[in-house]
């Protein structure tokens, strides 16, 4: 009795809650999906120039391309705010960005109907027309 | 009483001063505005990227606020040089974005290092000309005759040149 007792009592501490310990690895992740709808969010809700240029410096800060959608509410951000050079920047910045050429004329290709809707002429199209 | 009287007067000045003041802070303002508009209808903004540098800073609040004015309209209606100014006044290359060095002098820098390798290599050779010749002791011959005269006066006989089955190169270092 008394050592079926012993017995039973490392295994029933060993359930207890109390000893288990997360990992400093348990943080959470954020997804590129929910990172990109925040930062969609944020330039949308963006009411002025500072704001823009600060969302912009934090999401091309990560180790990562914003998403198309991302860069679209960047521009129409700046749009809003009457600054034409960021919109401009966004798309150096994206350039800075990307792996290759080939990733940033994708980029481009994307964009293109927002370009074209706002008047946005790259940086090297400015410079070389 | 009287000081009383000259406070009063004191008081009746101060609202005089106060208004001279008040009538002519508009009128410099006045003055300060026409003149800033005057400087930007002088500056035309196609050439702002080569005048930015020297221009006041009144001058170039003056494009700033030119320049703010015009990308209130819509963007497809500005011209090339207007969309190139507002570009350049924003993120051009001055001030903290300015290049550290000024272009083409990494063919400069790379010049200047060629031609210091070039004469530090000079000079040590050209040293090394008038040095005095190597010692006569520093041949392959001196020193192999340096190894018989070892052996016949049985030099380091345990371990050293004299010993059984020695190896070593003895006094040998020169080719």
């Amino acid at each position: 009795m008394l050592s079926t007792a012993l017995r039973a009592r490392p295994v029933a501490l060993r359930n207890t809650p109390v000893l288990i310990r997360n990992s400093s690895s348990a943080h959470g992740q954020e997804t590129f999906e929910s990172f990109s709808e925040r930062y969609v969010d944020f330039f949308k809700n963006a009411q002025d120039l500072f704001e823009v240029q600060r969302g912009l410096n934090n999401c091309f800060a990560h180790d990562l391309v914003p998403a198309p959608a991302v860069c679209e509410a960047a521009i129409r951000a700046a749009r809003r705010v009457d600054d034409y050079a960021t919109a401009v920047r966004v798309f150096e910045g994206i350039k800075e960005k990307v792996e290759n050429q080939k990733q940033y004329q994708a980029y481009l290709e994307e964009l293109k109907p927002v370009r074209e809707e706002l008047g946005i002429q790259i940086k090297e199209e400015l410079y070389t027309s | 009483m009287q000081a009383l009287r000259l406070a009063r007067q004191t008081t009746k000045i101060n609202p005089l001063r106060v208004r001279a003041l008040a009538t002519a802070a508009p009128s410099v303002g006045t003055a300060s505005g026409s003149n800033s508009q005057t400087t930007a209808s002088v500056i035309p903004l196609s050439n702002v990227e080569a005048q930015w540098e020297k221009m006041s800073g009144d001058e170039q609040l003056a494009v700033h606020q030119q320049l703010e004015a015009i990308q209130k309209k819509d963007w497809k209606e500005l011209s090339i040089d207007e969309k190139k100014a507002a570009y350049y006044v924003a993120f051009g290359p001055h001030g903290p974005r300015a290049p550290i060095s000024p272009p083409g002098s990494g063919v400069k820098i790379l010049f200047g290092t060629a031609a210091i390798v070039v004469t530090s290599s000079l000079l040590y050779w050209g040293l090394r000309q008038m040095t005095v010749s190597p010692p006569k002791t520093m041949t392959r011959e001196w020193q192999e005759k340096s190894n018989e005269r070892a052996k016949e006066l049985k030099l380091d006989p345990i371990s050293g040149i004299s010993s059984e089955g020695y190896s070593g190169k003895g006094f040998v270092q020169s080719k």
